[in-house]
């Protein structure tokens, strides 16, 4: 067998094995944006807030090492 | 005779007084009356709602690193590290095509070689039966 063949085959075992996975992560991460920038849509304030007090806190910590 | 001229001036007094507390009560008004506007010029000149409404992370993004530039993060190690993690990203666009390029002809040159291996398979084996004989 060909080496191209070959690596097809198992690209396309790998594909066969993976894309179930792949489609189901892909549905979760849809589903955790929509949920996460509702949350922000509702809550601008806050979420900005939050991330300048983590960006702040990220940039304290990153001054001392 | 002291009488009258004391409460005149008490009663002028108190009349400059009571003008003046007022003025500075109007100034006061109109102080508060300017900060409210500006405030409120400057919410409808950044319109944060709109903003978040219309890009959720790059704002949640900025926030975060108006804070890490707050925080005093800026000139350090980290930061350097991260720019050049951010250049070579950037820069990866730029060169993915002569990855591919690289990746393609490396790949059909090594079909070729399995190719040519496959097809003179028979006279090797004999070389190196002899060569081992």
């Amino acid at each position: 067998m060909d080496a191209t063949q070959q690596l097809q085959q198992k690209a396309r075992e790998v594909q066969e094995k993976l894309g179930p996975q792949l489609d189901e992560a892909k549905k979760n991460l849809s589903d955790f944006n929509t949920r996460f920038t509702s949350f922000v849509r509702a809550r601008p304030g806050v979420c900005l807030l939050g991330a300048l007090a983590f960006g702040f806190i990220v940039g304290r910590i990153a001054s001392r090492h | 005779m002291s009488k009258p001229s004391g409460n005149g001036t008490h009663g002028k007094e108190h009349r400059g007084l009571g003008e003046r507390v007022e003025h500075i009560g109007s100034s006061a008004q109109e102080l508060l009356t300017e900060a409210r506007d500006t405030v409120s010029d400057l919410r409808k000149t950044l319109d944060l709602t709109a903003r978040m409404e219309r890009h959720p992370y790059a704002m949640l993004a900025a926030a975060a690193a108006v804070g890490y530039v707050l925080g005093g993060g800026l000139f350090t190690s980290a930061t350097a590290r991260l720019v050049r993690l951010g250049i070579k990203v950037a820069a990866f666009p730029l060169i993915k095509n002569e990855l591919f390029n690289l990746a393609e002809s490396s790949l059909s040159g090594f079909g070729a070689s399995s190719g040519s291996e496959a097809s003179g398979s028979t006279e090797p084996s004999s070389e190196t039966g002899s060569s081992g004989a």
